[in-house]
């Protein structure tokens, strides 16, 4: 979806063409509200008041805002009552990929047999924002980005679920490759992968770049090894904290680990300056993590 | 209540002070008032502490504090971040009023102090930041601590306001938005929702139905529009063409996949760069956006100049027949202008040429122009392609390309190019009528 944001009145016939199109296709257009939350994040001189009016327009959206503002991982001391003052806890920057992140869910094609999915997806966003935390903040990746990255990481994969029939058994194939890449296995059945379309999603989102380059490249493990010059360090950064994050949460509960760690644990460690005993500290403190914010 | 502060230095401890960040940047940012952190690091002050001793360490400290304290301003807060570490929080202030405060900070922290029987110059490195609109609150602080370890390595008794970061808004520093470069505004423009692509109506030259609309890109950053002439070649110099290209064909298959649901099949044409057709997986990108919008692919068409055929390499030839193979439509954009090169018109699987404006500019009085345009339009019947006459802005040129045999034509003696909202209402009012 395209508006132009200098007419006011560009926005209400959008509306209607979105609500159409989710009701008949389920595609993934970009919201109406990011729309608007560009238009208004892009003046120059952006009004925190005016954008709070565009969010609290949708309870739902706001009152994830605020639930988010007010997660653990953000460590602020102060609780965001109001979602003026969430947008601006989170500043400007952090209010486009905050809101992209709560309306993904609500877009993508609902798959029965992808529940699970959104839940450990979800799972996997706390727990590298919470590790941006525990492991202190680097070339620019704050616990937001980490939210965010994981979150959209594998937000492909819903689409190739619909788009392509048999793309469950493609997904059980990738998982048990020891050798090539996830999307590699992916491309041998069908002409995409759903990390390209996670990136294309993401850059039609308006996600910043370095999230956008992540999300293409985040089974790449042979870049991931060579080092610098495939992506950037943010880039980088971002692709490994979820391979950890995700790690934690297996240990954590015992699920079932698949080939990504064998491929990118060693090399993810290392690029985070995680040591074997501060590996081992972090699965300890992860327990708790994940206690209180299933307590939440 | 109850404020925990530092023993030695009755500044706020380093708790106390981050919450005292939050608070106060939180109300300026809800006030639009400007705030500033200034962090102080005491310069040497491990020498000082290895030399004297601890004791006589906190002792300098302690006075240190007191001289900053003595420049406190009403509504100032002090903190200690620990170590030889302090903060002023500056509510109400800008970074002109923060420099002023650093100034007067050094020269109070420079004024010698006796240890024991040794005379010594103490002095502060100091890092100013100010608080921006787009940063999380607490980022103003950390910025502050970068700037001051920036002061540091100039060798101390230094200062360094926190720069290169975007600080747009009222408070914006004007010395860093005029050094903000195309590059810069389009990445912005990327993360911001500040591209759009504006439509023009292809018609056919026969009966005037709409036949397609060309997507064209258009960006808006700041409340500034960038033209295409000036930002299009740095996105190709640095390789966000790329982007920009994925993001162009994602936002005009949504298009062209609504227009369909609507029950308007309508094609959407999109430029597509050399930086996008030689690269190795171009047709991912294309699927990818196929999959994520539902979009037949017979909607979306794909213009290549014809620039981009005069070295077919493997990557392009392997691209266009997958693009082919895919059942997009092809076409060949700005035909003429460049070194033309019939030879390749033979084996490219395009089904529509299209005519550049400089032949229908002069027409209808310029026969040569009209005899190139017949050629074409003669050679493209027998190819079984299309050809759409770009630039029409006149009656008389589009008798004359009529004439001549075109099968389409686009300009603003149709419409210019609009922007979704108003090709939907162009759209609503054509079928009215």
């Amino acid at each position: 979806m395209n508006t132009d944001t200098r007419n006011p009145n560009a926005s209400a016939p959008l509306d209607d063409h979105l609500a159409k199109s989710i009701r008949q296709l389920g595609i993934p257009p970009r919201p109406a509200i990011l729309e608007k939350v560009a238009g208004e994040v892009q003046r120059d001189e952006p009004d925190f008041r005016r954008l709070a009016a565009i969010i609290s327009a949708d309870v739902s959206i706001a009152g994830s805002l605020l639930k988010l503002a007010n997660s653990p991982f953000f460590g602020y001391r102060q609780r965001a009552r109001t979602v003026q003052s969430a947008l601006s806890m989170l500043g400007l920057n952090a209010i486009s990929s905050a809101i992209a992140t709560i309306v993904l869910r609500k877009v993508l094609p609902p798959l029965p047999r992808l529940e699970r999915f959104w839940d450990a997806s979800a799972r996997v966003a706390q727990v590298s924002g919470w590790l941006v935390q525990q492991i202190g903040a680097r070339d620019e990746v704050l616990s937001e980005d980490a939210y965010t990255f994981s979150l959209f990481r594998d937000c492909g994969i819903p689409i190739m679920a619909r788009r392509f029939p048999g793309y469950f058994d493609t997904l059980a194939k990738a998982n048990a490759d020891p050798e090539r890449l996830f999307t590699e296995v992916e491309e041998l059945c069908h002409p995409t992968n759903h990390a390209v379309i996670g990136c294309l999603l993401g850059q039609s989102w308006w996600l910043p770049e370095n999230t956008c380059v992540a999300i293409r490249h985040h089974h790449d493990f042979v870049s991931l090894r060579a080092g610098a010059g495939a992506f950037s360090p943010t880039s980088r950064r971002l692709i490994c904290l979820a391979q950890v994050a995700e790690k934690l949460i297996q240990d954590a509960t015992g699920r079932g680990c698949c080939c990504e760690w064998t491929k990118m644990g060693e090399a993810s460690l290392e690029i985070l300056a995680i040591s074997p005993a501060d590996f081992a500290e972090l699965q300890a403190a992860v327990r708790d993590f994940l206690a209180q914010e299933d307590a939440a | 209540m109850n404020i925990r502060t530092d023993g030695l230095t009755g500044f706020l401890d380093r708790g106390e002070c981050i919450g005292e960040v939050e608070r106060l940047a939180g109300e300026a940012r809800a006030a639009n008032t400007p705030f500033c952190v200034l962090w102080i690091g005491i310069d040497r002050f491990r020498q000082i502490n290895s030399s004297f001793g601890h004791r006589a360490g906190d002792n300098v400290l302690a006075k240190l504090a007191h001289r900053m304290k003595s420049l406190a301003r009403e509504g100032d807060r002090f903190g200690r971040m620990g170590g030889d570490e302090f903060v002023i929080l500056l509510p109400g202030r800008g970074v002109a009023e923060a420099e002023g405060t650093a100034e007067r900070l050094q020269q109070a922290l420079k004024v010698p102090m006796e240890i024991g029987h040794v005379r010594v110059r103490p002095s502060g490195s100091i890092g100013i930041a100010q608080l921006n609109t787009v940063e999380p609150l607490l980022h103003v602080l950390e910025r502050a601590d970068r700037a001051m370890l920036a002061a540091k390595r100039l060798g101390g008794g230094q200062y360094v306001v926190s720069g290169g970061e975007k600080v747009p808004g009222r408070f914006g520093n004007p010395m860093a938005q005029e050094e903000l470069t195309v590059e810069g505004l389009l990445h912005e423009a990327l993360e911001t929702g500040g591209l759009s692509l504006h439509y023009q109506p292809i018609l056919s030259a026969g009966d005037g139905k709409l036949e397609a609309v060309e997507a064209l890109m258009r960006c808006r950053v700041r409340e500034r529009n960038l033209a295409p002439a000036s930002f299009i070649p740095v996105a190709e110099k640095t390789g966000l063409i790329v982007r920009l290209g994925e993001w162009s064909l994602m936002t005009a298959a949504r298009l062209a996949q609504r227009l369909g649901a609507d029950g308007a099949a309508v094609k959407v044409a999109v430029n597509i760069s050399r930086a996008q057709l030689t690269a190795p997986k171009f047709c991912q990108a294309l699927h990818a956006v196929l999959a994520c919008t539902d979009t037949p692919a017979d909607l979306l068409e794909l213009e290549l100049t014809e620039s981009l055929f005069m070295d077919m390499s493997d990557n392009v030839r392997r691209n266009l027949a997958a693009v082919v193979e895919a059942g997009l439509p092809l076409a060949i954009d700005d035909f003429g202008t460049g070194y033309s090169c019939l030879a390749y018109l033979k084996d490219l699987p395009a089904t529509k040429i299209k005519l550049d404006r400089a032949f229908v500019v002069g027409l209808p009085e310029d026969r040569k122009s009209f005899a190139i345009v017949r050629m074409v339009t003669q050679l493209a019947r027998d190819f079984g392609m299309a050809v759409v006459a770009e630039g029409v802005e006149t009656v008389d040129q589009y008798d004359c390309l009529r004439e001549a045999g075109v099968t389409a034509v686009q300009g603003f003696l149709f419409s210019r190019p609009l922007p979704e909202y108003q090709l939907d209402q162009w759209l609503q009012e054509r079928s009215g009528q």
